[in-house]
């Protein structure tokens, strides 16, 4: 009897309640959970008045469908190249894959130098925060908006094309290069400091080889990112390669099946890329 | 004899309030066996990083082969970190660099910043690496890599590093602290040949009593950043292991019966 109560005692203090009229919850209703309610009901809200208000002029929708269907099937059942050649489609393919693999490696060096400081294990706390506060801020700016920033001065073309995505790949790898610094346990660094190494040598013989695997991951990752803008960079900033002649036949031939065709050459591309990081990934027993 | 390292006065402040060394004094001879004791965060591992200056003390002196720690700038203090040679209880060995790499890297110190970076020594160095890795019983492992080691090899390859430096002192923090007791021996007994048979002081900070008792010339025992104890192992008394672990010693005292006991 005596024990019973004293349980009822204790359940009231640790405010287990009994009453099955209030239901527990689980998972609180804290601030963020709140917000994001509330955005979700926004963006249903705002997609429902889209759709209501939406004008399509004269197009009916079910024709518009199908003629899309019809454009589609063209551009990639029936796909040729008619204003170029398949050995000029190739060279034109040579020429983005160039371009970017000259800025990934241009990247690249710059980007482990700057890593080297904008990790906190390696650098002070204040020149970290400083370097990674700028590659956030260029990270956060499109590679796009980049070159056509350095349009500006460069006039459009592969030299804003190649200045605009090595900038962007800086700060990208800054920050990929920078927290893989941040992984190694700083006992390690203790090590050879309390053996008078100095700073370049810990950075060289402890800091970069235990990296090594994941900066060579991330790198190509970051080529593969750049191959896809360079594309986007031969038809919209005019720098040369296979975009180039994508966006000819799209805006100027308006010639669809060679659209078609380029689409396929590049998706042979990027699978051949895929493939090969998957290979260097299993090989260096990396997750990224 | 005289001292190889004197420790005078010293005390260390981490911000305003924690106070983790309290004028600590003691010297130790060369080639000494000297294992520091103490409960969690008496200060140990704070007293063992004064001495090499990875921490720099608040205030005091210490003289290391009659110089002064405290004093020297930069380089003077890289070429002083030589001679001294650093063992932890997570053996920091970089991982994905063979054995031999890592027992090198002791070397660094004594190399240009450029040969050091790319990491080209001469054959002699490569010669003794070999030997002192053969001293220790890792002929077999010289070209693993030490992410495929175990625990006590791993310890070794650390000794190996700090040796190969031909240092006068080693300054060990927790090395068996996370090894089995048959691994522990085999470290323990290798430190204890190294002080005995080259002459190189060692300081080692200890968890266990026993072992420490069972090893040491000397012990220094600390409880709140002060040195409560200091003197051989033989004159200990169950008042003093009780003044170093405060309440906790109730378990050591059995520990240190059976040891005088055998
Ligand atoms: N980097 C640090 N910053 C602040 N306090 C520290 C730091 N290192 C150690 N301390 C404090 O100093 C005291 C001694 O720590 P430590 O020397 O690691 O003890 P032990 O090695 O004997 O366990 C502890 O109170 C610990 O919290
Ligand atoms: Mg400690």
């Amino acid at each position: 009897m005596e024990a019973d109560e004293k349980i009822e005692k204790i359940s009231s203090q640790t405010l287990i309640s009994n009453s099955p009229s209030k239901r527990i919850r689980i998972r609180p209703l804290t601030k963020a959970s709140l917000v994001l309610r509330g955005t979700l009901v926004v963006l249903v809200l705002l997609t429902a008045y889209t759709f209501y208000t939406i004008d399509v002029k004269d197009v009916n929708f079910v024709q518009g469908m199908i003629g899309t269907a019809k454009n589609v099937k063209v551009m990639f059942l029936e796909p040729h190249l008619s204003h170029f050649s398949f050995s000029h489609a190739l060279y034109q393919v040579m020429i983005t894959l160039g371009l970017a693999f000259l800025t990934t490696v241009f990247g690249a060096i710059i980007a482990v130098f700057l890593s080297l400081f904008a990790a906190q294990n390696l650098s002070s706390k204040r020149v970290s925060v400083v370097i990674k506060g700028f590659a956030a801020f260029i990270r956060a700016v499109p590679t796009v908006l980049w070159v056509l920033i350095f349009a500006v001065a460069a006039g459009l073309g592969s030299v804003a094309a190649v200045i605009g995505m090595t900038f962007h790949s800086i700060s990208y790898l800054i920050k990929a290069y920078s927290e893989s610094f941040e992984e190694l346990d700083k006992g390690v660094i203790e090590a050879l400091q309390a053996s008078g190494a100095s700073w370049w040598q810990i950075v060289f013989q402890a800091v970069i080889p235990s990296s090594i695997s994941y900066m060579i991951s991330w790198t190509f990752m970051r080529f593969e990112i750049n191959f896809a803008v360079a594309v986007a960079m031969g038809a919209a900033a005019g720098a040369g390669g296979i975009g180039f002649d994508m966006f000819m036949a799209s805006s100027f031939y308006y010639d669809i099946r060679e659209i078609g065709a380029v689409t396929y050459f590049i998706l042979v591309i990027a699978i051949l890329l895929e493939v090969l990081a998957t290979q260097i990934k299993k090989r260096l027993k990396v997750n990224i | 004899m005289t001292a190889l390292l004197e420790v005078a006065h010293v005390s260390k402040k981490f911000g305003n309030d924690t106070k983790a060394l309290s004028d600590v004094n003691f010297s130790v001879r060369e080639g000494e066996f000297v294992s520091i004791i103490g409960p969690s965060g008496a200060g140990k591992s704070t007293l063992l990083r004064c001495i090499n200056r990875m921490i720099d003390a608040s205030s005091g002196e210490i003289n290391f082969d009659n110089v002064n720690i405290l004093s020297l700038n930069k380089r003077e203090l890289k070429k002083t970190r030589t001679k001294i040679g650093m063992i932890f209880q997570h053996y920091n060995l970089v991982n994905r660099l063979t054995v031999i790499e890592n027992t090198l890297h002791g070397r660094l110190g004594f190399k240009t910043t450029f040969a050091g970076m790319l990491g080209i020594y001469t054959e002699e160095e490569k010669q003794q690496a070999i030997k002192i890795l053969n001293v220790l019983g890792l002929n077999e492992q010289i070209f693993k890599r030490s992410d495929q080691l175990s625990g006590g090899q791993k310890q070794r390859v650390g000794i190996a590093r700090a040796l190969i430096q031909n240092p006068r002192m080693l300054l060990c923090d927790e090395p068996i602290a996370s090894l089995d007791p048959s691994s522990s021996k085999v470290i323990m007994d290798h430190l204890k040949n190294i002080s005995v048979k080259m002459g190189i002081t060692v300081l080692v900070n200890l968890h266990q009593v026993d072992v420490a008792l069972k090893y040491s010339d000397t012990i220094i025992g600390i409880n709140g950043g002060q040195v409560v104890y200091n003197g051989s192992p033989k004159n200990i008394t169950p008042d003093d292991i009780h003044r170093i672990y405060g309440s906790e010693a109730g378990k050591l005292i059995f520990d240190m019966g059976e040891i005088h006991a055998g």
